[in-house]
């Protein structure tokens, strides 16, 4: 029975975009667009440079699809089924978290798990498609692919920690669109999704290894394209998993006082 | 429009401009999203700069001009008609039936719902930008040439908002189409801001007549600089792109008033 709730509560968001064909078609659309400009913007810059940043033509245009394929994962407009945490505090209905039978944090996990595992879809078929076409190289060996196959899995965890803080940023300011959206921008730009961070200044690399989001996708791209050799990989997985159970415990911190500060219409 | 028009619009612009000071720290963090957004152009733009051996044979001084134009123009077309842009919304919340009923046109009542403070900083950037790249620019910045600079922002506005304007005539129909400004958005910021010609001719071409944001800041970079005949663009077509923005704007503004038409609320 629990898990069948689990399982109601996990498609809405999914179930949603299935009921709106135009938004499959552009999500379609757009996909293969990204990928085509992505990976002819890649060669043609390359076109009169060698390897650059220690990396090769291949392992730029690789990193760089598999950047916009991964961003699909986390891609899902709630926003317009009102249904986003900002929303739900502007219209009070943040209370009917709280009145249900099932506690705020686990609805939360298993919405966005619905949702990961929905954009999953999307990006493996495109990694398929993309494979067969040449457009991305496949794992240099075996050990490669089982190596970025867990740093993935836990880049999607800190991802997912990082987007549930932005999330709770709304319990604290009614109105934060705006730091929302920086805070999307720097996941966006620290974890890679621009361009890989290898090209970046030196300052800039350092910085970021300070701060979670480059373990989102920088780390497990890196390994994927071998621009962190596997003796490396150890150290950047270790370093992943600290950001996961950091942030865990952070966003954990984050929900019990969030739960006091739940007032709907005027209290 | 006429003077009360003009008077109306005026006084909802300062009331906007007045509640979006109602909440400061959010007003202060809008400015610096703009800015911000920007910013990411100038470090993706410097980043290949530095990286690579010129791009498709521009010389870097010579490519600064093309983010600085597109950004510029993009500023703008914030400030003056950027809320065609998240307009899918009022039509999925049903505001559109509500200006309907009212004795103003649709279209300025949507540029009229709130006040872009995010093209404050957008702006500032672009300004920054501009100056840094007119600076750094070794053409002699004659009247004439000043003048095409000044028409190519305004025309690559226009295209702008054209192509958002035509977005949003779809969302009268479809209000889930909202999903391709963003992607329009993303397009036009990571592709609008470098020489085309470093891409395949095919996706080129894509970029030019299919979904045209070669005119908005590309073309006109090129006429200016002297490129203007390795475009793969007739020249006439590329010396032409302020007029080409001015259409489109035109041709967006009557498929958005035929769409209008063509409307159905909730309720049938």
């Amino acid at each position: 029975m629990a898990a069948l709730h689990a399982w109601r509560a996990a498609r809405v968001t999914p179930l949603g975009e299935l009921l709106a064909p135009p938004r499959i078609t552009a999500a379609l659309l757009r996909l293969t667009v990204q990928v085509v400009l992505v990976a002819s913007l890649w060669r043609g810059l390359y076109a009169h440079t060698g390897a650059t940043a220690g990396l090769t033509r291949d392992q730029a245009v690789t990193y760089a699809v598999l950047a916009v394929l991964a961003s699909r994962l986390r891609e899902l407009d709630q926003y317009a089924g009102r249904d986003t945490v900002l929303q739900h505090m502007h219209f009070g209905t943040i209370i009917y978290w709280y009145l249900r039978p099932l506690p705020p944090q686990r609805y939360y996990a298993l919405r966005a798990f619905g949702e990961q595992m929905y954009g999953l879809a999307w990006a493996l078929t495109g990694y398929v498609v993309c494979l067969a076409a040449g457009v991305v190289d496949p794992p240099k060996s075996a050990a490669a692919a089982g190596v970025f196959a867990l740093s993935m899995l836990l880049g999607q965890l800190v991802l997912y920690y990082v987007m549930l803080v932005i999330d709770q940023l709304c319990f604290w300011t009614l109105r934060n669109g705006a730091a929302m959206l920086i805070l999307i921008f720097a996941q966006n730009l620290l974890s890679g999704v621009y361009a890989p961070l290898w090209f970046f200044p030196d300052w800039f690399i350092t910085m970021s290894r300070f701060l979670p989001f480059q373990a989102t996708l920088s780390v497990p791209l890196s390994i994927y394209v071998g621009r962190v050799p596997l003796s490396d990989a150890g150290a950047q997985l270790a370093l992943q998993a600290v950001w996961v159970v950091a942030l865990s415990l952070f966003t954990r911190f984050l929900w019990r006082r969030a739960a006091r500060r739940v007032v709907a219409q005027g209290g | 429009m006429r003077v009360n028009a003009v008077r109306i619009v005026w006084r909802i612009t300062r009331l906007n401009f007045r509640a979006q000071l109602e909440y400061r720290t959010e007003f202060l963090l809008m400015i610096a999203i703009g800015a911000i957004w920007q910013v990411s152009v100038i470090v993706f733009a410097t980043v290949l700069l530095t990286r690579f051996a010129g791009m498709g044979g521009w010389d870097s001084s010579d490519v600064l001009l093309i983010p600085a134009t597109r950004m510029m123009a993009h500023g703008l077309m914030v400030l003056f008609l950027g809320r065609m842009h998240g307009i899918g919304r009022y039509i999925q919340e049903g505001r559109v039936d509500i200006y309907l009923v009212r004795p103003m046109p649709v279209h300025r009542q949507a540029q009229l719902e709130y006040f872009p403070t995010n093209a404050i900083g957008d702006l500032t950037v672009a300004t920054g930008l501009m100056i840094g790249a007119l600076g750094r620019s070794h053409l002699d910045w004659t009247a004439g040439r000043s003048a095409y600079l000044i028409a190519a922002l305004i025309g690559g506005m226009l295209l702008e908002a054209a192509l958002f304007t035509a977005v949003a005539s779809a969302s009268l129909r479809f209000p889930s189409a909202d999903y391709w400004s963003r992607w329009l958005e993303d397009l036009l910021g990571t592709f609008g801001s470098y020489p085309l010609n470093v891409l395949p001719r095919a996706v080129g071409g894509f970029l030019t007549y299919a979904l045209p944001l070669a005119f908005v800041a590309y073309l006109p970079a090129a006429v200016l600089t002297g490129h203007g005949h390795d475009t793969g663009v007739p020249y006439w077509l590329a010396a032409a792109s302020p007029l080409v923005g001015v259409l489109a704007y035109l041709g967006a503004r009557l498929l958005w008033r035929w769409s209008l038409g063509h409307y159905t609320g909730v309720n049938g």
